[in-house]
C-alpha cells in the first residue's frame, strides 16, 4: 500500500504475506520505518486518509477484510478483531467513565441490559488484575495510573471476546517492572481465552517472551518468518542477524562497543532496485542490488526468508543460517580505557529537591500535600574518567537529580562539590565559569535544540555566551569532525535533522568548551536498537580521547550495563543501591534492583520467566509508604521493613564495597 | 471545584473593579475641569456647580472613587444630569431590549453554526464542507454594521418585508418579534461563520486524537464516535470561544441598536454621549462591562463543570 | 577498537532546503483561497498607495448638478448628495484604512509582544497583574470604550487609532504570553540555561523568534478587524470627520440618503468586504503552511 505525501507516493508496504496461526501468538518485529504498525492499521482499515491499499488480500476467518464495505467492517472491528494500543495515556477518552466506554463497546449486544453489560465489564476488569473493579469502573481514565490504564485498555479489547487481538507496542510506554506484569498478563490471558494474538513491537525481549512465531519486517517488506526459536537461535536474514547482534540484552559480555547497522533506512519515495536491505548489508553482492530476492525456505521448517544468499538457486556466495546463541558467559570486562583516577571529580552529598505542587490555600482547604519531594538525601560521587549510571523508573527522581547537580533546578538542601568547589549557593556569575566544565545532553534530541538556530550557531553558542575569543568557523568545523557530522549539516535547522543526527549535535554542543563532566539524560531514548550504538560508541571514544567523565541517566538497563562502570539505583527519589555496575548486575543486593534486573525481557525464548518479579505500581510521590518505601512491593518484606526506614549502609560483596539501603540485603556482609 | 468558583468570582470582581477604575481615571485624567468636560460647553454655571457638588469633585480623588464604588454597591449609579432620574432605573428599562437582541442573535447563529461546523468536520473537503467554508468566511468578512445597513437596504427599503426602526409595540409580542428579526439577523450573521469555523477546527483536531482512533478500532459506530466521543470533548473549547467572542457580539449589538434605532443599552450610550450626559454613559458602560464579565465567568464555570479532569483537580 | 561510523546523509543540505522551500511555495500556489486573498491584499495596497493616480476626481470636489447620480461613465460609482465622486472617495478612504492598519497593527504587535513575553517569562506575580490588566481592557467592548472616550475627548482619527491600539494589544499579548509560557518549559530553553545563557539572551535569541510567527499571522488576521473598527467608528461620527473621505464616512453619508440612492453604501461597503476577505484568506493560508500541526496526515 502507499501513502500520498506532498513529495510523492510513499510505498510503505510491498508484498506482505503474513499468516497468523490460530491460537498462537505472532510477533511482528521491526524498527522505525519498517511498516509494522501500518500493516495493522491496514488490516483494520483505519488508515489515514492519504493512504491507499493498492492490492492484496487480508483473509480473516474466511472473509477478505479488504473487500468488505464500511458497514461490514464495522461489525468486524471490536467483535472479531480488537486492539490494544501503545500509549494508554492518550488512547482513552478522558471525559467519559470506563463504565460508559465499556458499555458503548458492547452496544451491539442489544439483548443485554445495562446492568449485565456492567457486570461483564467488571468481570473482565477483574481478570486483567484491576483491584476493586466495581468501584473503579465508575472512575475516569485520569484516575488510573499508567499501568492500570493499560490494563483497562486490554480489558476493553477483550470485552467482546474477539477472535484476534492485535497489540501495538503494548509495553513501550511502560516502565520495566510494569512491562513484566503486562507480559505475564498477556500470557495468562492467552492460556485462559485461547486467544490468537498478534504483537507488534521493536522490543526483541518482549517478542521472545511472548510469541510463538515471529515475522521480521524491514522498510516495508517481510524479510523473515519463522518460529521464535528459529529466529532467535538461527536467524537467517542478514538484517535479522545484525539486529540480534545489536541488542545489548543479548550479550552479557561488556565490550564497551555496541554493534550498529550502518546507514539509514532507504527513502520509500524512490525504491531501490534489488534487495531493500542491500545498501546496509555486509554480505551484499552485485546481484543483491539489481534483482529483488524472493522468499526461500530455510531447512524444512516453516522458516522462510527473503534473501538471495540463502536461495539454493542463487549463484554466488551462500550463507547458511548463522547459529547465534545469546551469550550467557559470565561478565568479563574487555575495554581498553585508561583506568580512571581515584580523585573524586564530583561529589554529591545528601541532596534534596522539593517541588511545590499546591498553594497553601489549596492544600489547607482540600487537604492536599503542599510539597512533593523529588529527590531525598542523594549521595554519590563521580571519579574522573569513569561512567556512572543513574538508573530508575518513572518517578525515581533521576532526571531531577541530574538537573539539580547542574543547578538547573533549585535544590532544597545538601551539597554538590565539583573539583573541590561547592556549587550550591554560588551566584550566577560564579556558576558561569563552571558551566564550561559541566555540560548536559538532553533526552529529546530535536526538542533540546532551539528551533530557529542553525546547527552552526547552536554548536558555537557556548563560545558566544562565555565571550570566548575564538574563530567560530574553526571551532564549528572541529566539533563537527569530532562527532562525525558532515560539514554540510552546519547550515541545517533542527527540524531538518533526524533523531540520531540531532543527538550528535547535542554531543557537539556539550563538548564545545572541553568540559570534564557530561551528564547525559537518556542518550538512547527514541533510537532504534540498530542505531543506538552509534551514539554510545561515539561517547565511549570521546571519553577515551578526552578523559571525560559521564553521568548517564537511563531506564534502559541493558544499555547501561554495557556502558557504565558504577551504578546508582533510585526509587522514589532515594538511592537504594550504589556500587560497581558489573557486580550489581550479577548479584543485586537490594530487592528492587533484583526486580529490575530480572524484569528486563530477555531476547531468549528459552529463558522465559514464569514468575513476575514484582507486583503493584510505583506509589505516588505525594503519599509515600512508611518505613522502607519499597516494602509495599517487596516480596521479602517483613515487619521491620514497614516501620523503620533503612539508611545507606556499606556492605561487601566479593570483596568489593557497595552501598545499599535495605534491612536485609540479598547478598554480601556488612562491613562493620 | 468550590475553590475554583471562588477564585473565578474574585477574578471577575477584580476585572470589573479595574475597569471601573479605568473609567474613573479617564474622566479625571483629562486636563481641565471635570464638570465642564462631562457636561459640555452648554451647561450653565449652576448646572456645573450642582454637578460638582453631587459628584464631590472638590474632594480628593480616592475619596471620590470610594464614594462611587460605595454607591455602585448600593445600586445607585448616579442620576441623569438633566432629568435627575436615577441612572439605574433608566438602564433597567433599556437592558431587557439589549439582552433579548443578544440572545436572539446567539440563539440563531449557534443553532445554525454549530451543526454546520460539525458536519463540515465529519466530511472534510466534501462539497458541504467547501460551501460552508466559503459561506463562513463570507459572513465573517462583512462587518455587522454593514450587514445591518445592507439588510435595511435590501429587506426593508427594497423589499419592504421588515420594519426599519424601533423595537415594536410594547404589548404586542408578535410585533416585537417582527422588529427583532432584522437586527438579530445582522448581529448574528457574522457569528454563524465564526462558530462554524471554530467548531470545525476543534472537531478536526479532536478527531485526530488517539482516543478517537481507539473508539473506531473498538467498532463503535461513526455516529457514536462523532457525537458522543468527539463532540463531548470539542464542546469545551467551543464554550470558551463563545464566552470570549461575546465582547464582539456586544459591539455588534450596540451598532445594531444605533442603526435600527432600537432601545437598549447601546443606544442609550450613544444618545447620552451626544447629549453630554456623562453619568448615564458611565453607568451604561459599567453595565456592559458587567455583562461581558458575567458571560465569560459562566462560560469558564461551564467548562470546568463539564471537564471531569478540571472538575476534580480544581 | 572499531571507530564509530560517519553518518551518511541522503540529501545534501541545500537540496533539502530547496525542496522544503519549494514544497511551501507549492502549497501556497495550490491553495486557491490563499492566492485569492493575496491578490485582494495586493489590490488593497495598490489602490491605497496609488489613489491619487487611480482616482478620477478630487474626493472633496463638489459637483452639485450631478448629485445623487447612478454609476455613469464619468462617475464610476455614482455621486453622493453633494455631488462628490463616490469612487474617488472610496479610493482615498482606502488610504485612511491603510494608515490605521499599518500604524495600529505595528504598534499593537510590538507592545503586545513585549508585554506578553514579560508576562510569560517573568515572575508569577507580574504575570497575574498583567493578565488582570489585559482582561480588564478586553472586557470593554470596543465601541463602548470608543463612545466613552469620545464623550470625554471629542471625535478624531487619532482617537480611533489610539482606541484600536489599546484594544488590540491584549490579543497579541495573550498569544505571546501563551507561546512564551509553552516555550519556557521546553528542553531547549533548559539546554540554553545549562550552557549559561542569561535571561535576555534566551528571550531575544531563542524565545522571540519562535513567538513572533503566530503573532505575525494574527496581525494579518487582525488588519480587517482594525479596518472595520475604524470604519464603524467613523460611520457613527466618532472617528474621521467629514468632509474627509473614509469608508466609514462614505457609508455614513450614504446611509442618510439611502432612500434616495443605494449606490454609496454599496460602493462604500464592497472595499471593506474585499479587504476583510483578502486578509483573512491570506492569514489562513499562511497559517496552514507554517503551522506544522495542521499538516499532520493522521
Amino acid at each position: 500500500m502507499e501513502f500520498q505525501t506532498p513529495r510523492g507516493r510513499l510505498h510503505v508496504l510491498r508484498d506482505i504475506n503474513i499468516d497468523v496461526p490460530k491460537g498462537k501468538i505472532l510477533g511482528v518485529v521491526g524498527e522505525s520505518g519498517s511498516g509494522k504498525s501500518t500493516v495493522i492499521w491496514a488490516i483494520n482499515r483505519l488508515l489515514a486518509s492519504n493512504g491507499s491499499i493498492n492490492s492484496g488480500m487480508a483473509k480473516f476467518d474466511g472473509q477478505d477484510l479488504l473487500a468488505l464495505n464500511d458497514r461490514q467492517m464495522l461489525s468486524v472491528r471490536g467483535e472479531q478483531i480488537s486492539m490494544v494500543f501503545q500509549d494508554p495515556m492518550t488512547s482513552q477518552i478522558p471525559v467519559l467513565t470506563y463504565d460508559r466506554q465499556m458499555s458503548d463497546i458492547q452496544y451491539r449486544r442489544k439483548e443485554l441490559s445495562t446492568r449485565e453489560k456492567r457486570e461483564k465489564a467488571i468481570r473482565i476488569m477483574h481478570k486483567v488484575g484491576i483491584p476493586d473493579p466495581e468501584d473503579r469502573i465508575l472512575q475516569y481514565p485520569h484516575h488510573f495510573s499508567g499501568g492500570m490504564r493499560q490494563r483497562a485498555g486490554i480489558a476493553m479489547a477483550l470485552l467482546m471476546d474477539p477472535l484476534l487481538l492485535i497489540a501495538d507496542e503494548p509495553t513501550t510506554a511502560l516502565d520495566v517492572t510494569l512491562e513484566a506484569q503486562i507480559i505475564h498478563l498477556i500470557q495468562e490471558l492467552r492460556a485462559e481465552f485461547d486467544a490468537t494474538i498478534m504483537v507488534v513491537s521493536h522490543n526483541l525481549g518482549l517478542i521472545a517472551e511472548l510469541c510463538d512465531h515471529v515475522v521480521v519486517m524491514y522498510a516495508g517488506e517481510v524479510v523473515e518468518y519463522g518460529s521464535v526459536s528459529d529466529l532467535f537461535y538461527r536467524p537467517a536474514h542478514p538484517y535479522t542477524q545484525a539486529l540480534m547482534d545489536c541488542d545489548p540484552a543479548r550479550t552479557h559480555t561488556k565490550t564497551g562497543y555496541l554493534p550498529v547497522i550502518p546507514g539509514d533506512v532507504p527513502d520509500l519515495h524512490s525504491l531501490p532496485t534489488g534487495c531493500i536491505f542491500a545498501s546496509r548489508c555486509r554480505h551484499a553482492v552485485e546481484n543483491c542490488r539489481t534483482t529483488a530476492p524472493k522468499n526461500v525456505q530455510v531447512s524444512d521448517s516453516e522458516h522462510a526468508v527473503r534473501c538471495h544468499l540463502l536461495d539454493p538457486e542463487f549463484e554466488g556466495i551462500r550463507l547458511t543460517a548463522k547459529s547465534s546463541a545469546p551469550d550467557n558467559s559470565a561478565a568479563e570486562i574487555v575495554r581498553s580505557r585508561p583506568s580512571h583516577g581515584k580523585e573524586k571529580l564530583l561529589k554529591v552529598a545528601d541532596l534534596c529537591v522539593r517541588f511545590q505542587t499546591n498553594s497553601w490555600i489549596r492544600s489547607a482547604i482540600q487537604n492536599r500535600p503542599r510539597f512533593v519531594d523529588a529527590v531525598i538525601d542523594a549521595s554519590l560521587s563521580l571519579h574522573s574518567g569513569e561512567t556512572l549510571g543513574l538508573v530508575g523508573e518513572s518517578g525515581s527522581g533521576k532526571t531531577t537529580l541530574g538537573r539539580a547537580i547542574l543547578g538547573l533546578v533549585q535544590a532544597k538542601s545538601g551539597s554538590v562539590v565539583f573539583d573541590g568547589q561547592e556549587l550550591r549557593g554560588l551566584s550566577r556569575k560564579g556558576f558561569a565559569q563552571l558551566r564550561r566544565d559541566m555540560a548536559m545532553m538532553f533526552q529529546d534530541p530535536v526538542g533540546s535544540l532551539s528551533p530557529r538556530q542553525t546547527v552552526r550557531s547552536l554548536i558555537t553558542e557556548p563560545f558566544q555566551i562565555h565571550r570566548i575569543d575564538a574563530d567560530l568557523n574553526e571551532e564549528a568545523a572541529r566539533l563537527c569532525e569530532m562527532v562525525r557530522l558532515p560539514q554540510d549539516f552546519l547550515a541545517r535547522y533542527p527540524h531538518e535533522l533526524s533523531g540520531g543526527q540531532a543527538r550528535r549535535v547535542g554531543v557537539a554542543r556539550a563538548l564545545a568548551l572541553n568540559p570534564r563532566v557530561i551528564i547525559a539524560d537518556e542518550p538512547t531514548a527514541g533510537l532504534d536498537v540498530s542505531v543506538q550504538g552509534e551514539i554510545l560508541n561515539l561517547m565511549n571514544e570521546l571519553q577515551a580521547t578526552h578523559g571525560l567523565s559521564y553521568l548517564i541517566i537511563s531506564h534502559n538497563l541493558p544499555v547501561i550495563r554495557h556502558v557504565s562502570d558504577r551504578l546508582a539505583i533510585m526509587y522514589l527519589g532515594r538511592l537504594v543501591e550504589y556500587g560497581s555496575s558489573d557486580e550489581i548486575f550479577s548479584q543485586p543486593a537490594h530487592p528492587y534492583t533484583e526486580a529490575l534486573v530480572n524484569g528486563v525481557p530477555q531476547p531468549d525464548p528459552n529463558r522465559r520467566r514464569s514468575l513476575v518479579s514484582i507486583e503493584g505500581e510505583v506509589p505516588s510521590l505525594a503519599s509515600r509508604p512508611t518505613g522502607c518505601e519499597f516494602h509495599t512491593r517487596c516480596k521479602y518484606a517483613t515487619n521491620p521493613c514497614r516501620e523503620a526506614r533503612p539508611s545507606m549502609t556499606s556492605i561487601h560483596v566479593n570483596e568489593k564495597e557497595r552501598k545499599v539501603a535495605c534491612h536485609y540485603p540479598l547478598v554480601g556482609r556488612r562491613s562493620d | 471545584m468550590l475553590l475554583y468558583i471562588i477564585r473565578r468570582l474574585a477574578l471577575s470582581g477584580a476585572i470589573v473593579f479595574l475597569a471601573v477604575l479605568v473609567l474613573f481615571l479617564m474622566l479625571h485624567s483629562i486636563p481641565g475641569d471635570p464638570a465642564s468636560i462631562a457636561l459640555g460647553p452648554r451647561a450653565t454655571l449652576e448646572v456645573q456647580a450642582a454637578y460638582r457638588a453631587k459628584m464631590h469633585l472638590d474632594e480628593p480623588l480616592y475619596y471620590q472613587f470610594a464614594i462611587f464604588v460605595g454607591s455602585v454597591f448600593q445600586g445607585d449609579l448616579g442620576s441623569d444630569v438633566f432629568s435627575n432620574r436615577s441612572v439605574a432605573l433608566t438602564l433597567s428599562e433599556q437592558l431587557p431590549h439589549t439582552i433579548s437582541l443578544a440572545i436572539a442573535a446567539i440563539g440563531w447563529s449557534a443553532l445554525l453554526g454549530i451543526p454546520l461546523g460539525c458536519l463540515s468536520a465529519i466530511r472534510p473537503n466534501s462539497l458541504l464542507d467547501r460551501v460552508t467554508g466559503i459561506f463562513a468566511v463570507g459572513t465573517i468578512a462583512v462587518p455587522s454594521f454593514l450587514v445591518s445597513i445592507w439588510a435595511i437596504l435590501i429587506f426593508s427599503i427594497a423589499l419592504g418585508w421588515f420594519p426599519v426602526l424601533g423595537a415594536g409595540d410594547e404589548d404586542d409580542i408578535i410585533d416585537r418579534l417582527y422588529h427583532l428579526v432584522l437586527p438579530a439577523f445582522a448581529v448574528g450573521l457574522g457569528w454563524v461563520g465564526y462558530l462554524a469555523r471554530m467548531v470545525r477546527a476543534t472537531m478536526l483536531e479532536v478527531m485526530n486524537e488517539n482516543y478517537i482512533r481507539s473508539a473506531r478500532a473498538f467498532g463503535l459506530s461513526p455516529q457514536t464516535v462523532v457525537f458522543r466521543y468527539a463532540l463531548n470533548v470539542a464542546i469545551l473549547p467551543t464554550i470558551t470561544l463563545i464566552g470570549v467572542g461575546f465582547g464582539g457580539l456586544l459591539s455588534g449589538t450596540v451598532f445594531a441598536e444605533i442603526i435600527f434605532s432600537r432601545p437598549g443599552v447601546g443606544k442609550i450610550i450613544y444618545d447620552m454621549v451626544l447629549a453630554r450626559n456623562f453619568p448615564v454613559v458611565q453607568g451604561a458602560v459599567l453595565v456592559t462591562i458587567a455583562m461581558y464579565v458575567f458571560v465569560t465567568l459562566i462560560a469558564d464555570l461551564l467548562v470546568a463543570w463539564f471537564d471531569p479532569r478540571v472538575r476534580e483537580t480544581l | 577498537m572499531a571507530k564509530s561510523e560517519t553518518i551518511t546523509s541522503p540529501m545534501s543540505t541545500r537540496s533539502l532546503r530547496h525542496s522544503v522551500g519549494r514544497e511551501r511555495l507549492q502549497l501556497f500556489l495550490h491553495n486557491p483561497m490563499g492566492m485569492f486573498g493575496f491578490i485582494l491584499v495586493l489590490l488593497f495596497f495598490v489602490a491605497a498607495i496609488f489613489a491619487p493616480v487611480l482616482a478620477t476626481h478630487d474626493p472633496l470636489a463638489l459637483d452639485i448638478p450631478n448629485r445623487l447620480s447612478v454609476p455613469t461613465l464619468e462617475h464610476w460609482a455614482g455621486t453622493d448628495q453633494l455631488g462628490r465622486d463616490t469612487y474617488s472617495r472610496v479610493l482615498y478612504g482606502g488610504r485612511v484604512a491603510l494608515q490605521v492598519a499599518a500604524i495600529g497593527v505595528s504598534i499593537s504587535l510590538i507592545v503586545g509582544l513585549g508585554l506578553g513575553m514579560l508576562a510569560g517569562y517573568g515572575p508569577r506575580w507580574l504575570d497575574n497583574i498583567l493578565l488582570l490588566l489585559f482582561d480588564s481592557i478586553r472586557s470593554f467592548p470596543t465601541i463602548v470604550l470608543a463612545l466613552a472616550a469620545v464623550a470625554l475627548l471629542g471625535p478624531s482619527l487619532h482617537l480611533v487609532l489610539a482606541i484600536v491600539i489599546v484594544t488590540s494589544i491584549p490579543s497579541y499579548a495573550r498569544l505571546a504570553r501563551t507561546s512564551t509560557m509553552a516555550l519556557k518549559n521546553t528542553d531547549f530553553v533548559l539546554a540554553e540555561k545549562s550552557l549559561g545563557a542569561g535571561t535576555v539572551r534566551t528571550l531575544v535569541r531563542h524565545i522571540m523568534p519562535n513567538v513572533i510567527g503566530p503573532l505575525l499571522i494574527l496581525a494579518a488576521m487582525d488588519v480587517p478587524v482594525v479596518v472595520t473598527i475604524e470604519a464603524g467608528l467613523s460611520f457613527l461620527g466618532l472617528g474621521v470627520q467629514p468632509p474627509m473621505a473614509s469608508w466609514g464616512t462614505v457609508l455614513n453619508e450614504g446611509y442618510l440618503i439611502v432612500r434616495l440612492t443605494p449606490w454609496p453604501i454599496v460602493a462604500g461597503g464592497i472595499p471593506l468586504v474585499l479587504t476583510t476577505l483578502g486578509f483573512t484568506f491570506l492569514g489562513e493560508a499562511l497559517r496552514d503552511i507554517f503551522d506544522p500541526r495542521l499538516r499532520k496526515g493522521r
